[in-house]
């Protein structure tokens, strides 16, 4: 057979195949990326869609879980410094039941108990960055304001709804318990129970100061189980924290298995890159100048 | 027993071979890297014997011409593969722009919906701040903007095929031109028994380059080369060539038409043409249909979820986007005009993230097409990626084959300075002997004339 003596093709298909995968590596190392357009890898690059998604949903999500643990904070805090005040306001309703009291003394006793129950609304009207927390889902309005006709001498101007939110794909915690459920539940009302015990005192009736105290001990416990639900929230919150810094890890992991590049075989390859493309290009700078006339005398 | 006219004579013919050999090897030489060209060779035979007085003598040598080496079947499979090729080589390249728009880079549709996505996660923890209010409005509108840009991208690369199309039926047009004339001129050459090299090396050139227009299918009959289209459209038969016509379609595009006036756009496959048309008419439009299908069904599940709630201002939540009900994707908008008609509240409270839940939904759930918006587009990047690599791989691998084909075809009629050269020492040789031998014979003949006389010849 006659062997085709025109290097010049291959050697340029050998150069070109050289030159791009060299191309293709170092592209690989200064960009640290394998997949740069989605030719390079179809899969890949329609598994990086969901994760792109998930990656922003889950920062966003530990993003609500700081700022939800926050309220959640506020909230039980507000509501133990309640329990602490209802704890103060019994031992002075069980003060003003003993019967050895004057009645000068049972009216300062009266005034410290009206003074616990403002305390009490202004906990119930905390506000976290401008919302108020207690309000239900208004919670923009002042949730409890003077109201001489009601019992309690408040009104609630919020509503019975409650927030949940969104900390992961499948999973929102609600962060809210409304006032009307907390401080003017039916069965348990905390303010009405203040303002029944400020009577009972300013009325020097013992045994009416006596039930008040009662009633306003039973809403102690009551307060506590709310509370509890905050407890609840923030452990939980705290639980799906750990969870979405794993999730950031296995997801980061992902992506880089999915279009990174391991540096150190990037970097291996790349040098073999440049070796054979060094020893194409020595190659044919030495072939191809090569032909019988450089061995054979010039005719004389 | 020969006369020394004879050897006279043989010796002539030796120079004349000689000569004829030398004229075809410098010629080789001077064409060593001319595309196309094919290498010649003197082709001789041994003249008739003489016999004279029951003795045999040689004839000396005989020219027969100058003859072309090439070989029609390899130059077929070239032509044929480069046809494949070039298709690949033009889908590759079409496609090429359009990818980059389904790569991640910051505003494709992929990280919109990333953004869109957690800025409602964001809304669901702060339903009351404006600021995460607007941020989810922004993030629609650059979903929005997102969708239109890649449809845009899209129907720019559809219209650029559009036009390549034109052009090719133009070039096709031109080179079956000069394929005819070279063909007449061919048959006029092989008709008075010359060498047909140097015109047909032109005609297989040209041939060439038509197969990288479009697939042709090509056949000798007795008006010489007859070349059609891959699906029998004649291009070239003989010396008459036919040419192809574009009229706009009723799709808008250009619809090629043969010389009857046929429409043959689908039935064209290969080369640029083919390639164009690929694009043209079957990718572009199966990712456009795609990609407008996830726009309007998004867009409904999104404002659906939108009326659901309230916003802000208590009232009812409105519709998030605007999409026309033709070309979703290019037009889609968003309605809204404030951040504060997100409807975030399911009870009417401004303070209620009620309605986040089901905005979110809208991302998350599937869509009356089967699947969730991120696997929707998921599913679209991998057909742009898989299209743009299926296309690549197959130059890559064709190219491998024409290489090794051309090397083949090289082997048979391409031009060796080695070999031209130990030729051209070959046939100096020849000649010189060739030389000797009627320098020889005019030496004896002046011996011979001298004889008996005393004048000296």
């Amino acid at each position: 057979m006659r062997v085709n003596s025109n290097m010049v093709p291959n050697i340029l298909a050998d150069l070109q195949q050289s030159q791009s995968s060299l191309n293709t590596y170092l592209q690989e190392v200064s960009t640290g990326k394998s997949v740069a357009v989605p030719s390079d890898n179809p899969i890949a690059s329609a598994q990086m869609v969901q994760n792109t998604i998930e990656t922003a949903n889950v920062d966003q999500y530990s993003q609500n879980v700081t700022s939800v643990l926050s309220t959640v904070q506020s909230a039980g805090s507000a509501l133990s410094s309640v329990v602490n005040s209802l704890t103060r306001a019994v031992s002075l309703g069980t003060e003003g039941a003993n019967g050895t009291n004057s009645s000068a003394n049972l009216q300062t006793l009266a005034q410290d108990v009206q003074g616990i129950l403002t305390s009490v609304v202004a906990q119930a009207n905390t506000s976290v960055e401008g919302n108020y927390i207690f309000g239900g889902t208004a919670s923009t309005t002042t949730p409890y304001t003077a109201d001489a006709s009601s019992p309690s001498g408040y009104t609630y101007n919020g509503n019975s709804g409650s927030n949940s939110v969104a900390v992961g794909d499948s999973l929102s915690v609600q962060v809210n318990i409304p006032g009307s459920q907390i401080f003017s539940n039916a069965s348990n009302n905390v303010l009405t129970s203040l303002a029944n015990l400020v009577s009972a005192l300013q009325s020097g009736n013992s045994s009416s100061i006596s039930s008040a105290t009662t009633a306003l001990n039973s809403t102690i416990g009551y307060v506590s189980q709310q509370q509890e639900f905050y407890s609840n929230a923030e452990s939980r919150l705290n639980a799906q924290e750990t969870v979405l810094q794993q999730d950031t890890v296995t997801l980061s992991t992902q992506a880089t298995n999915l279009i990174g590049v391991n540096e150190a075989t990037a970097a291996t390859e790349l040098s073999q890159a440049e070796t054979a493309n060094s020893a194409t290009l020595a190659a044919a700078a030495k072939v191809l100048p090569t032909t019988l006339l450089n061995y054979l005398s010039a005719p004389s | 027993m020969g006369s020394l006219t004879t050897s006279l004579l043989i010796g002539v013919q030796a120079l004349e071979a000689s000569q004829a050999a030398l004229t075809a090897t410098s010629n080789n030489i001077a064409n060593s890297n001319t595309p196309g060209y094919t290498r010649e060779e003197a082709q001789f035979s041994e003249s008739p014997l003489t016999v004279q007085n029951s003795a045999v003598a040689g004839g000396g040598v005989m020219l027969n011409g100058i003859e072309s080496v090439r070989d029609e079947l390899l130059n077929l499979q070239i032509q044929q593969q480069t046809s494949q090729q070039s298709s690949a080589d033009t889908v590759s390249s079409s496609l090429q722009s359009v990818q980059t728009l389904f790569a991640s880079n910051g505003s494709d549709i992929a990280s919109a919906f990333s953004s869109l996505s957690s800025s409602l996660a964001a809304l669901s923890a702060n339903p009351t701040d404006s600021s995460t209010q607007q941020s989810v409005l922004t993030a629609g509108q650059n979903l929005a903007q997102a969708f239109n840009s890649t449809a845009n991208g899209l129907t720019t690369s559809q219209s650029a095929a559009d036009q390549q199309v034109t052009q090719t039926v133009a070039q096709i047009n031109s080179l079956t031109k000069q394929i005819a004339q070279l063909n007449t001129q061919l048959s006029s050459t092989v008709m008075s028994q010359q060498n047909g090299g140097t015109v047909e090396d032109q005609r297989d050139q040209l041939v060439q380059q038509l197969s990288t227009l479009t697939g042709i299918s090509v056949s000798q009959s007795s008006d010489g080369e007859v070349i059609t289209t891959a699906n029998g459209s004649p291009l070239v038969m003989g010396g008459q060539s036919y040419n192809l016509q574009t009229t706009t379609g009723a799709n808008g595009f250009q619809q090629v038409l043969d010389a009857n006036g046929n429409n043959i756009t689908s039935n064209i496959q290969g080369g640029q043409l083919g390639g164009a048309i690929q694009v043209r008419d079957q990718i572009v439009p199966g990712l456009l249909t795609s990609l407008n299908t996830l726009a309007s069904q998004f867009a409904t599940a999104f404002n659906t979820a939108q009326k659901a709630g309230f916003d802000s201002t208590g009232a009812a939540g409105q519709a998030f986007f605007t999409v026309p009900a033709n070309g979703a994707a290019s037009g889609i908008s968003v309605a809204l005009t404030s951040g504060s008609q997100v409807a975030i509240s399911s009870d009417g409270s401004a303070g209620s993230n009620g309605n986040v839940a089901n905005l979110s939904a809208a991302l998350t759930n599937a869509l009356p097409s089967g699947q969730t918006p991120a696997n929707t587009y998921a599913n679209l990047v991998y057909q742009v990626g898989s299209a743009v690599s299926n296309a690549s791989a197959q130059s890559t691998s064709l190219g491998q084959s024409i290489l090794q084909l051309t090397n083949q075809q090289s082997s048979v009629s391409g031009v060796n300075i080695d070999e031209e050269t130990t030729n051209l020492i070959r046939y100096q040789t020849a000649y010189e002997a060739a030389a000797r031998v009627v320098s020889t014979i005019q030496a004896l003949s002046t011996v011979t004339l001298d004889m008996g006389s005393t004048q000296s010849y």
